[in-house]
């Protein structure tokens, strides 16, 4: 064994620390000073505090990230990873600071403490590349998640998608461990490149394909890919929606970057590639379609959300550096326009108390702003230029026809990929005909505070930005 | 650094195996796959539940059936007859623990009675329990319990055997306490769980020994495996304690573990009391082949159980088996003269069976044992479906002193059942029971060691004439004493009736002196049709003495009960007319009915030292740790004192909260009982096994993996 060096450990884990000190200071302040302060006061402190302290680990990461490793390699830390973990943080601060006002927990201490925990868990994510530090990592995300999905007291809409998040997350967590054990017993080790080693050394064997499907149902439920991702509709209708903006955004990005280094340690054998890819096929069909009939937008987002994994998938199972690169750089924008969309959202249903699509009904009239940032969210998820949506989609498919791997299966998959996003357009559009042809028997003004209105408007424009200039975004993994 | 490896499958055999030879492992694993998919589907789904269920097992019966032409081929080419597929299953630093299949004659004969008597009872079950509402939860532990007693059969390691066999205790558990509800069915699936959970750390602790001692587990490994000359000789050299070598101390060992499951004294008090769950699970399982499952054990180790024995001589466990065994034979025996319940008489004959083949085993060699172990499956799973039927007509009503006259009423059921009762009893030549039982009196009397067991099984076998001929007469002659009319069960339950009592007569054949197929087979010797087998010296007149003795008893039986007269309305107004032979000797027919005072005798000595254990263990609890806790909790509690001064609202608002926390989860849970959170969970299941199959075909398919 070599020597533990616990300077590396401590200097890639300085994010992860911060995150964990802040959210203790949080949970302290709430509780010491601000017990008999007002419960909006007691939210906007904690938010505050703890978009601070993830703005803090988020500029000590800019300039301190080397290409280093802790724990025999388990824990590592380059370029890739250091900028996927500042994505992470900036959705966290976004994610806090848009639901500065939301008035669904007494506890708003816990709350932000428990989206720092959250965040941990992410950050851990993207740089674990050990089976076991993968899994813990996990669950830390996810328990923080399951809690957090809860969060929502007094309303039994959150309880409810809460428990059916955490019954199929439960036992998709237990199938992947039993998955990993499988691994572990094929490769003897639980270090993800030495997995790739050994498995491109044995014969493939039926246990070996059991042991990828038990793996891809604990990921596939994490990026909720059909057919493991029926939770999504019930969870982000029923979540408070910060917490469904983050399960939407940092969560989806810390598990698809780790999809992909498990993709790296698995796509030597034979069946990785196919389980991928029958999910990706799966999730195209099944999220495009069930978009369609739902009249709640939550639901719109989740079946969207799990039509957007399919497209991911495709870049994943081609697995060239090209397409692993858009994949995490689709995943990073993808979250900014949902977490954007979340908050719009989470607008109109302070108004009007609903999320179905009637109530969007009239919303230019009554807030010209919000609607209009709406307008470039959603379109840029249904991948029209010039917004982001559509330069990543374009990237990712060119990526995937390039890759040697997808000779076979490239081009019939993008065909699908492209006619799924065709009918996608269909379902935003009928949130914008709301929003924009349909009057509303309320025309009151939304109440929207400046903070909103800038993160929105912030929000808006790096979607227009970076879709006019797509150099941006590689140069933001430059910065790195 | 590799603590667990899973190998591929890497086949240790010399020659190419044949196809049914490597798929072997397919004949548990369909049904308990089959187990899975029922367990999968919604509890409305009855037809598919049952299709399932019987489509698996005949699926494994047709495999049975091409293993055991495929054995068939061996043994007339004169190859050799028992073959081996091994597989490393884990590796533990440098020892790799393996496991594997045996196709030999012992293991195809039980491999096609399993699935075959199985299988109709299987069909049978659709009508014993079409109006139970847990109709699919019923086939679902029945095809599991196939698969884990067919893995029994064929596992070529102890460590494997181990396994399946525990498999088959889980299912028994489930299925004795099907009808959880009733107070006694749940008490007896306790009782029977606990019980032959005594055997079986007995058989884990001679199995650890044996691992220690031999460094295998496997049964046969091409000269290296546990029951091969060179192990036998290495475990003869090492002595245990009170002059006992290992191999002897182990063959104990492993014999209490079977002693446990296959219900010998003093291990048998579950087996009766198994009769609580539903009359197919115990014509399946406690009568045809869960029970049958000790004697299989030890036909299995029986290379352990004979080692050292020279010609004329025996060893120190087959001389146990053997007492053993006859005085369960003539325990069961006495006590079923004196039961009033269909299903009990039943139970009691089979302990008293199972004594026999164990003594057939011991005195006989494997041959004698098993060859009774196949019939008794037979005419046993034939009497107890007739007994399921005769209950299901007279509505559940089990006790003999309400029925009487069904010979009208139940004209099938009443062939079939006198088939299986003179099959029991071992009427001469017609029935497959006399040769079974015969041969097993007969290797008795050539025991070197004693006759007692000779003796023994004699009175057994005149007392087994005496009490069928007993239950038919209650049952069947006579006139009826019950409340409401009697009815012919439906074609699904008599079609299985008469294709075992078809098989009750037929199987007699394979085992005459003249032409003893079923011991050439086993022992992978030529036959021969020879008429002078019969003239081995003394056969004939034990053959006459034991003929004379079982019509002798059937005859006294008829004459006490053949033309009972005792009406409806003493029998409804609960007041019996007392059992001839309970008015001749109340007093013994009083211990006997008490099944000698077994169960109190237990009542008063284990189950009161656990009593004691448990007593000391609540004072411990109470007193010792109760006390720390209260000592900390105390403190917790000033803590909380100290918290409240400081803000005495907080409690009160989180109680309010705690209140209405609860009131909303209430209605969560109500909601998530409504089907929803399961039919998501079913789904990801489906899904996965779904992508797994085609992962798996595709595999196949493009040639990535050989299956």
């Amino acid at each position: 064994m070599t020597p533990v060096s616990y300077g590396d450990i401590f200097r890639i884990l300085t994010p992860e620390t911060i995150l964990e000190v802040v959210s203790l200071l949080v949970l302290f302040v709430d509780l010491a000073w601000l017990r008999r302060a007002s419960q909006a006061v007691r939210m906007r402190t904690a938010s505050l505090l703890g978009a601070f302290g993830s703005l803090l680990s988020l500029l000590w990461l800019l300039p301190n990230h080397a290409a280093i490793s802790a724990m025999g390699g388990a824990l590592v830390s380059d370029t890739t990873v250091a900028a996927l973990q500042a994505g992470i943080l900036g959705l966290t601060v976004l994610v806090l600071l848009l639901g500065i006002r939301e008035r669904f927990s007494r506890n708003p201490g816990e709350y932000v403490a428990l989206v720092l925990l959250a965040t941990t868990g992410m950050l851990l994510v993207a740089a674990a590349r050990d089976l076991l530090l993968i899994f813990v990592s996990l669950e830390l995300l996810s328990l923080s998640l399951y809690v957090l999905a809860a969060f929502a007291k007094a309303r039994a809409a959150s309880a409810e998608s809460a428990l059916k998040y955490y019954l199929f997350g439960g036992i998709s967590a237990a199938f992947m461990l039993f998955g990993f054990s499988y691994l572990y017993g094929l490769a003897g080790t639980t270090y993800l490149p030495a997995i790739a080693a050994r498995l491109s050394q044995l014969p493939l064997s039926p246990i070996e394909l059991v042991a990828f499907v038990l793996v891809a149902v604990g990921l596939g439920f994490k990026v909720a890919a059909a057919p493991f991702h029926l939770w999504a509709p019930d969870t982000y209708a029923g979540a408070p929606a910060p917490v469904a903006a983050l399960i939407a955004s940092g969560s989806k990005v810390a598990s698809f970057a780790v999809l992909i280094a498990v993709t790296a340690a698995l796509v030597p054998a034979w069946g990785w590639t196919a389980a991928l890819l029958c999910m990706a096929a799966a999730s195209i069909l099944l999220g495009n379609l069930s978009a369609l009939v739902q009249t709640s937008v939550r639901r719109i987002l989740a079946c969207s959300a799990i039509a957007h994994a399919g497209y991911m998938l495709l870049g994943i199972a081609a697995h060239t550096t090209a397409s692993n690169q858009a994949v995490l750089v689709y995943a990073l924008t993808y979250a900014l326009t949902t977490v954007g969309a979340f908050a719009v959202v989470a607008l109109v249903e302070r108004s009007t108390g609903s999320d179905r699509l009637d109530a969007f009904a009239g919303l230019s009239a009554r807030s010209p702003l919000v609607a209009a940032t709406l307008l470039v969210f959603l379109l840029s998820l249904a991948g029209i230029p010039p917004l982001v949506g559509f330069w990543v989609k374009f990237q990712l498919f060119a990526a995937v026809l390039q890759a040697p791997a997808a000779t076979g299966w490239g081009l019939g998959m993008v065909v699908l990929a492209i006619a799924g996003s065709a009918v996608s357009l269909y379902y935003y559009l009928q949130v914008l005909k709301r929003a924009y042809v349909t009057a509303s028997a309320d025309s009151s003004p939304i109440d929207v505070t400046p903070l909103e209105s800038f993160l929105l408007v912030l929000l808006a424009a790096a979607v227009l930005v970076l879709g006019l200039f797509p150099g941006l975004i590689s140069g933001f993994f430059a910065m790195f | 650094m590799s603590l667990l490896q899973l190998a591929p499958m890497a086949e240790t055999t010399l020659a190419p195996a044949a196809w049914i030879v490597r798929n072997l492992w397919l004949i548990p694993a369909i049904p308990m796959a089959a187990a899975g998919l029922i367990a999968l589907l919604p509890q409305p789904q009855r037809r598919p539940a049952a299709a399932l269920a019987i489509g698996s097992l005949a699926t494994s019966f047709l495999l049975a059936l091409v293993a055991f032409v495929h054995v068939l081929g061996n043994w007339a080419s004169g190859a050799p007859t028992r073959e081996t597929i091994s597989v490393n299953w884990l590796s533990v630093g440098s020892s790799t623990l393996q496991m594997g299949w045996v196709l030999d004659p012992l293991a195809v004969i039980m491999l096609v009675m399993v699935t075959f008597v199985g299988s109709l009872i299987f069909l049978y079950s659709t009508g014993y329990m079409s109006h139970d509402v847990n109709f699919t939860r019923f086939f679902c532990f029945l095809a599991l319990f196939a698969g884990g007693m067919l893995g029994v059969i064929i596992a070529n390691s102890l460590l494997l055997l181990f396994m399946c066999w525990e498999i088959v205790g889980l299912t028994s558990y489930l299925l004795i306490g099907f009808w959880y509800h009733k107070p006694s069915a749940a008490a007896a699936a306790k009782k029977a769980f606990l019980t032959t959970r005594v055997g079986d750390i007995f058989f884990l602790l001679g199995m650890v020994w044996l691992y220690a001692q031999t460094g295998t587990l496997l049964f046969y490994d091409h000269g290296a495996g546990s029951m091969e000359p060179a192990a036998l000789q290495l475990l003869l050299g090492q002595h245990a304690a009170w002059g006992l070598s290992a191999a002897a101390a182990i063959g104990l060992l492993i014999f209490a573990g079977a002693a446990g499951k296959s219900g010998q004294l003093p291990l048998h008090v579950w087996l009766p009391d198994a009769m609580e769950g539903p009359t197919p699970v115990s014509a399946l399982i406690h009568a045809a082949t869960m029970v049958a499952a000790g004697v299989y054990l030890v036909a299995r180790v029986f290379p352990l159980m004979s080692a050292g024995a020279g010609p004329g001589m025996t060893t120190v466990p087959l001389t146990v088996i053997a007492w053993i065994g006859a005085a369960t034979a003539l325990f069961g025996a006495i006590v079923a003269v004196a039961q009033f319940d269909i299903k009990r008489i039943l139970a009691y004959s089979t302990v008293s069976q199972l004594g026999y083949m164990m003594v057939g085993l011991a005195t006989g060699g494997v041959a004698v044992g098993m060859f009774h172990l196949i019939t008794h499956a037979f005419f046993k799973a034939l009497l107890f479906l007739g007994a399921g039927s005769v209950i299901h007509g007279c509505h559940e009503e089990q006790d003999i002193r309400r029925m009487g006259g069904l010979r009208k009423a139940m004209p099938v059921t009443f062939l079939a059942y006198t088939v299986g009762m003179l099959a029991l009893s071992g009427f001469p030549i017609f029935f497959s029971g006399f040769w079974s039982k015969d041969a097993i009196v007969g290797a008795a009397h050539h025991w070197p060691v004693s006759q007692g067991p000779f003796w023994m099984l004699l009175i057994g076998a005149v007392l087994t004439a005496f009490y069928m001929m007993r239950q038919i007469g209650y049952v069947f002659l006579g006139s009826w004493r019950g409340a409401g009319h009697a009815h012919e069960s439906p074609a699904v339950m008599t079609f299985p009736l008469l294709t075992l009592a078809f098989f009750a007569i037929a199987l007699g054949l394979l085992g005459t002196p003249a032409w003893p197929w079923f011991t050439s087979f086993l022992e992978g010797r030529s036959l021969s049709l020879d008429l002078a087998g019969f003239q081995e010296p003394g056969l004939l007149p034990l053959m006459a003495a034991t003929s004379v003795l079982v019509l002798l008893a059937l005859a006294v039986g008829w004459r006490l009960y053949g033309r009972r007269t005792d009406t409806q309305a003493s029998a409804l107004g609960q007041v019996f007319v007392p059992d001839p032979l309970q008015s001749a000797a109340p007093r013994i027919f009083g211990w006997v009915e008490s099944r000698l005072y077994f169960d109190e005798l237990y009542a008063v000595t284990v189950l009161r030292l656990y009593a004691l254990c448990g007593a000391l263990a609540v004072w411990l609890d109470r007193c010792l740790w109760g006390g720390i806790v209260a000592v900390v909790s105390a403190g917790f509690r000033q803590l909380g004192r100290w918290n409240k001064s400081i803000d005495s609202g907080w409690i009160d608002g989180g109680f309010d909260k705690g209140c209405e926390e609860l009131t909303t989860a209430g209605g969560v849970l109500a909601w998530l009982q409504a089907d929803r959170a399961p039919a998501y969970l079913r789904t990801l299941t489906i899904g996965l096994l779904l992508l797994i199959a085609a992962l798996v075909i595709a595999a196949s398919v493009t040639g990535q993996v050989k299956l």
